[in-house]
């Protein structure tokens, strides 16, 4: 396939750059450096405000394939039909004009970190877009175990959007005495508390409207991973009789035709089948080579820049990173204000800040009037180079109520302007 | 192209652009990334929406708060979220944000008597 340079693409894009077309006497501003930004999830799109913001004469632009970002936080609620799915659209139109990000929609296919340039399929071809600094936020892929696993019949939901709708019409499509069956994938994978919340809120969607319903949640984790002592009272005492919660459930097989699933702790079916895989990083890092982590999976980064161990200009934020701490949308938007500040730095001729601290906070519906919370802080720890947990930060709320089920709404209304708008 | 220099809007970017790289020049000033991470919660600058606004309190008000927050029985988020920093990383946010508002005489002192904001702590 023939590939367009970038002046040639943005011609045909209409997107000709304000950089191109300026009068000589200005002609140092096209000496701007230029930041690509892959993923438009909550990494991605705070990693590109805050560079703009920061960064001032910076040339920023963010790939996403899609034209907008649909949250997973919330979505659980939009499963359940309590929320529209409206309410978890993010556009992208004010980083575009408030803050001056060039945004390309198509998909970043490859990375050539020699030339430090980086391959994005669009509708008009395949361009090439140069950068000084890379950074690379495409959430998560999926290890699904053998078998037959079809998305179409069996959503994980695990990525908000088409998948979200699925699972709710098969939700409300559950009978009387039907049976929800779902996984946890062995830690770590994306929102250590949602799969939990999930089971939650659909339990309680069951619980009132439908009778004699069970949901089955398969955690292939030894317990209950984040929260376990808010769900571990849902689970035993809101929900006891509906959520059946059976630990070291490993999955070794699923078929999506027969909603059939073996597991190490036993084979189950059920009107149901919410398989939500093992994890690892996004497709883009792993193809990269940059998935150099023990396990392979995950991206090895310094956490004062969040540099790829193999390539310091290539910057890895969010889920698909090794530094050990949680998976998660605030979290990504915390990384992503470290890496911006390094970035822009770096472009100044500096050192990255060397006390970083980030930030983990959330909200878990567990009923459609009660919520419960999760926080923790990191702070670096130049002794290890390692991101440390601050332990007296770390903990969850002493009950779920519906304060917190109300503040739920505005910490997400919050986060999402934070990161796009 | 000559018609491009009659184009306010375009002329208007050169202007902010220009801006922009005079700034650029400068560290960053301190507190700027640790009071990024009261962002998610606060707004942008700490100006919302949000929770509690907290661009508009001064940086003693602030500080006062912080550390009331980390030093008491934890019954709010916030409780905890103050106890992921130190002392002098708390001070140094206090300061920033207090700072984005303009507020008068805002450099701390950090022993300014205050109300503490926080309408879950009387739960």
């Amino acid at each position: 396939m023939s590939r367009l340079n970038r002046r040639e693409f943005l011609k045909l894009a209409g997107l000709a750059s304000m950089m191109a077309i300026l009068p000589r006497a200005v002609s140092a501003a096209t000496t701007a450096p230029r930041v690509v930004v892959c993923g438009g999830g909550f990494g991605g799109a705070t990693v590109a405000k805050y560079i703009r913001m920061w960064g001032g004469n910076v040339d920023v632009t963010l790939v996403e394939p899609n034209a907008s970002h649909i949250s997973c936080i919330l979505s659980n609620l939009v499963v359940t039909g309590q929320i529209s799915m409206g309410r978890i659209n993010i556009g992208y139109s004010s980083l575009v004009q408030k803050h001056g990000v060039n945004l390309v929609q198509g998909k970043a296919i490859d990375i050539d970190p020699n030339g430090r340039t980086v391959g994005v399929e669009t509708k008009d071809g395949v361009i090439d877009l140069p950068y000084d600094h890379l950074v690379l936020a495409p959430g998560i892929d999926f290890m699904p175990a053998d078998g037959n696993w079809n998305t179409e019949m069996t959503p994980h939901a695990w990525q908000a959007g088409p998948q979200t709708t699925l699972l709710k019409k098969q939700l409300a499509a559950v009978p009387n005495f039907g049976t929800f069956v779902m996984t946890v994938p062995k830690a770590p994978y994306r929102c250590p508390p949602g799969p939990y919340e999930r089971a939650c809120v659909v339990a309680d969607y069951l619980k009132r409207k439908r009778r004699n319903t069970k949901v089955i949640v398969l955690d292939a984790n030894p317990g209950i991973t984040a929260e376990p002592d808010g769900f571990g009272r849902a689970f035993n005492q809101t929900y006891a009789g509906i959520i059946q919660y059976i630990p070291n459930a490993n999955v070794t097989e699923i078929d999506s035709a027969s909603k059939r699933i073996v597991t190490s702790a036993g084979t189950f079916t059920g009107n149901v089948l919410n398989y939500i895989p093992n994890q690892k990083a996004g497709r883009l890092v792993v193809d990269a080579g940059l998935a150099n982590d023990a396990t392979g999976r995950w991206a090895a980064v310094d956490p004062l820049t969040y540099g790829s161990t193999l390539y310091p200009e290539i910057h890895v934020i969010g889920d698909s990173q090794a530094t050990g701490q949680p998976k998660s949308g605030h979290m990504a938007n915390s990384q992503a204000k470290v890496c911006a500040d390094a970035i822009v730095r770096a472009l100044n001729g500096e050192a990255p800040d060397p006390n970083p601290v980030t930030a983990s906070a959330c909200y878990s519906p567990i009923t459609s009037k009660s919520a419960s919370w999760l926080t923790v802080n990191y702070q670096y720890n130049s002794q290890t180079g390692l991101m440390q947990r601050v332990e007296s930060s770390f903990g969850e709320a002493a009950s779920a109520n519906g304060d917190n089920f109300e503040d739920m709404f505005t910490w997400a209304e919050s986060m999402f302007a934070d990161s796009f708008a | 192209m000559n018609r491009l220099y009659k184009s306010p809007p375009l002329l208007a970017g050169i202007a902010v652009l220009l801006a922009f790289s005079q700034t650029s020049l400068a560290a960053p000033p301190a507190g700027q990334l640790l009071a990024s991470q009261c962002a998610q919660c606060h707004g942008t600058n700490g100006s919302g929406p949000g929770f509690d606004d907290i661009d508009g309190e001064s940086a003693g008000e602030l500080f006062h708060e912080l550390l009331e927050m980390k030093n008491r029985r934890v019954e709010s988020i916030m409780d905890k979220q103050a106890r992921g920093y130190t002392d002098a990383q708390l001070l140094d946010i206090a300061n920033y944000l207090a700072g984005q508002s303009n507020a008068a005489a805002n450099t701390v002192s950090g022993t300014t008597k205050t109300s503490v904001k926080n309408k879950r702590n009387t739960d």
